[in-house]
């Protein structure tokens, strides 16, 4: 699946404007509230026509401004699972999914039983929507879409009301949803961390613009990804073999912020923690309030630490020196 | 009470107007409501303004202007005639004539129904693969049938007590188009026929009660059960 994007729409004094394409992974879309996450989303939809641009999906056109060409939402093989999950009122939770079966394209209808197996919702079927709790709902919605057997699946936040332990389970379910039905998916994802058990690739949309794209591990580096982030939450995506005592499963990554590394300038002995890694110090950045943040390179990927002022002139801390990173992994 | 020959009479012909005046009415109040409905439709007020112009215009004015189209002279009654159709002085112009009338009743209703259907539930349908038609068939008309029927019951009972428009369009005979207060304009004609003037009110009084309770309990029941 390729997803190629080029778009300009203007709602009022909102401008949401990008060139983007898509892989056939999991693509996290990230950004502040108002950056237009959700407009691009509608965009990719059709439930919004662009004023100018083109959309092409697997090469077939959706959107091209300059020939009028604009194919409808229910045309387009696009899915979208939306936050509030939209269930029907007036069906029931088998009701819901067989609306989607009904209307799938005839090659491509999965069983309904399977499909409410995989998402642990089958004794749900009978049921009215009314009656079910937030993640059941969500499965729902997730199901429905599913069946729909969309080409690329959106989703927007659709964790946002879960937490804990719920939002784990379910990232793990959207990652094996991904792994097991191999649908691409572009998700609208708020917390860094989530982004970085999520996806392959990520989005990053500020005042309607895309400042950058591209897979994970190095479009998080790009200085402009880095100001999409609260202070706290600069740091790295790590591949999830690189730390030991993480939950993350092979393939995926986990979030190190730069506040969970500590540095030593000698390979430090008989220390609880379990991730020593050995890095070279790529570049020194100073941030306000007399902390450094320290850009480090390992065989692992690069990261970064925070550290103050005081500690980097006294560790001697310049560019091009080896030192040993400390990381607390059950923090992540 | 028991009823006279008579007043079953007046009852059948009433009941025999209304349901015949609600299935022709309510098909193009669906359609008037829906579009109403969408807040980017083009010429909404200039379709807001014909739809409710029966509640503003005289009812005697809509009977008079129904004689003027349908009547044997008139552009459409001189087409039907050839054809067979009379409309003006039957049991069926007395239905036209309470169809234009509860029209508005109709169509407020069920533009009320669409409206408060949630149409984030229409983008759902939309990328599951169902067209403008479809969504209209399986989501709009579902989530806004109980509204629907509620506005059809209250106007049903509205149609049983319609007058000004019925007798300028159908006059008032007895067993065609003499429905309940035409009945009791007619018996008030006559000198001492206030007793059953009241029997008759009151069989209208029970009619407009059942159809006003029935409308509001079924609005009950559909609130429970689409509301999340």
């Amino acid at each position: 699946m390729t997803l190629d994007a080029n778009i300009f729409l203007r709602q009022g004094r909102f401008v949401l404007e990008g060139h983007f394409a898509l892989p056939g992974q999991i693509t996290a879309l990230f950004g502040p509230s108002g950056s237009g996450k959700s407009s691009l989303l509608s965009v990719i939809a059709g439930l919004k026509r662009i004023g100018r641009g083109h959309v092409a999906l697997n090469g077939r056109v959706l959107d091209d401004s300059a020939a009028r060409i604009h194919v409808p939402a229910h045309r387009r093989d696009v899915g979208v699972v939306f936050q509030d999950a939209r269930l029907f009122p007036h069906m029931t939770v088998a009701g819901n999914i067989a609306f989607a079966w009904r209307r799938a394209p005839a090659g491509h209808r999965r069983a309904i039983e399977e499909v409410a197996q995989f998402f642990d919702i089958a004794p749900l079927l009978d049921r009215s929507v009314r009656h079910l709790s937030g993640g059941e709902k969500s499965r729902v919605a997730l199901a429905r879409a599913l069946v729909a057997a969309p080409e690329l699946l959106l989703l927007d936040e659709p964790f946002a009301a879960l937490d804990g332990t719920r939002r784990r389970t379910f990232i793990r379910v959207l990652l094996d949803m991904h792994r097991t039905f191999r649908l691409p998916m572009l998700i609208v994802v708020h917390d860094i961390g989530d982004v970085a058990a999520l996806a392959a690739s990520v989005i990053g949309l500020q005042d309607g613009r895309i400042v950058a794209a591209g897979p994970l591990a190095e479009t998080v580096r790009a200085t402009a990804f880095r100001k999409l982030l609260d202070a706290r939450d600069i740091g790295a995506a790590l591949p999830a073999g690189a730390l030991r005592g993480t939950n993350a499963q092979n393939g995926e990554h986990v979030w190190l912020r730069a506040d969970n590394v500590l540095l030593t300038t000698q390979l430090p002995r008989e220390l609880s923690a379990r991730n020593v890694v050995e890095s070279r110090i790529v570049t020194l950045h100073r941030e306000v309030n007399d902390a450094v943040l320290v850009e480090l390179e390992s065989p692992a990927g690069f990261f970064f630490a925070r550290i103050t002022t005081d500690a980097a002139s006294e560790l001697g801390l310049v560019p091009g020196r080896t030192v040993w990173a400390v990381v607390k992994a059950h923090l992540l | 009470m028991t009823l006279s020959a008579a007043e079953l009479e007046i009852l059948t012909t009433s009941f025999a107007v209304a349901w015949r005046a609600l299935l022709w009415s309510l098909p193009f109040a669906i359609v008037a409501g829906l579009a109403l409905s969408r807040p980017q439709l083009r010429g909404r007020l200039v379709l807001d303004g014909l739809v409710h112009l029966p509640v503003i215009l005289p009812p005697v004015l809509v009977g008079f202007l129904l004689l003027l189209i349908f009547g044997r002279r008139g552009p459409v009654g001189a087409a039907l005639a050839q054809v067979g159709i009379h409309l003006a002085f039957t049991l069926d112009g007395a239905a036209l004539a309470t169809a234009v009338m509860i029209f508005p009743l109709l169509v407020r209703s069920s533009r009320i129904a669409f409206e408060s259907a949630d149409s984030r539930l229409f983008e759902a349908a939309a990328v599951l693969r169902a067209g403008p038609l479809d969504r209209f068939v399986s989501v709009a008309l579902p989530l806004a049938a109980p509204g629907i029927v509620a506005g059809a019951v209250t106007a049903f009972a509205a149609a049983m007590g319609e007058f000004g428009a019925v007798i300028t369009f159908a006059a008032n005979i007895p067993g065609q188009t003499q429905t309940l207060p035409l009945a009791i304009y007619a018996v008030l004609q006559q000198p001492g026929g206030e007793g059953e003037a009241l029997r008759l009110a009151a069989m209208s009084i029970a009619v407009a009660m059942t159809g006003l309770v029935s409308a509001d309990l079924m609005l009950r029941w559909a609130r429970r059960r689409f509301t999340e």
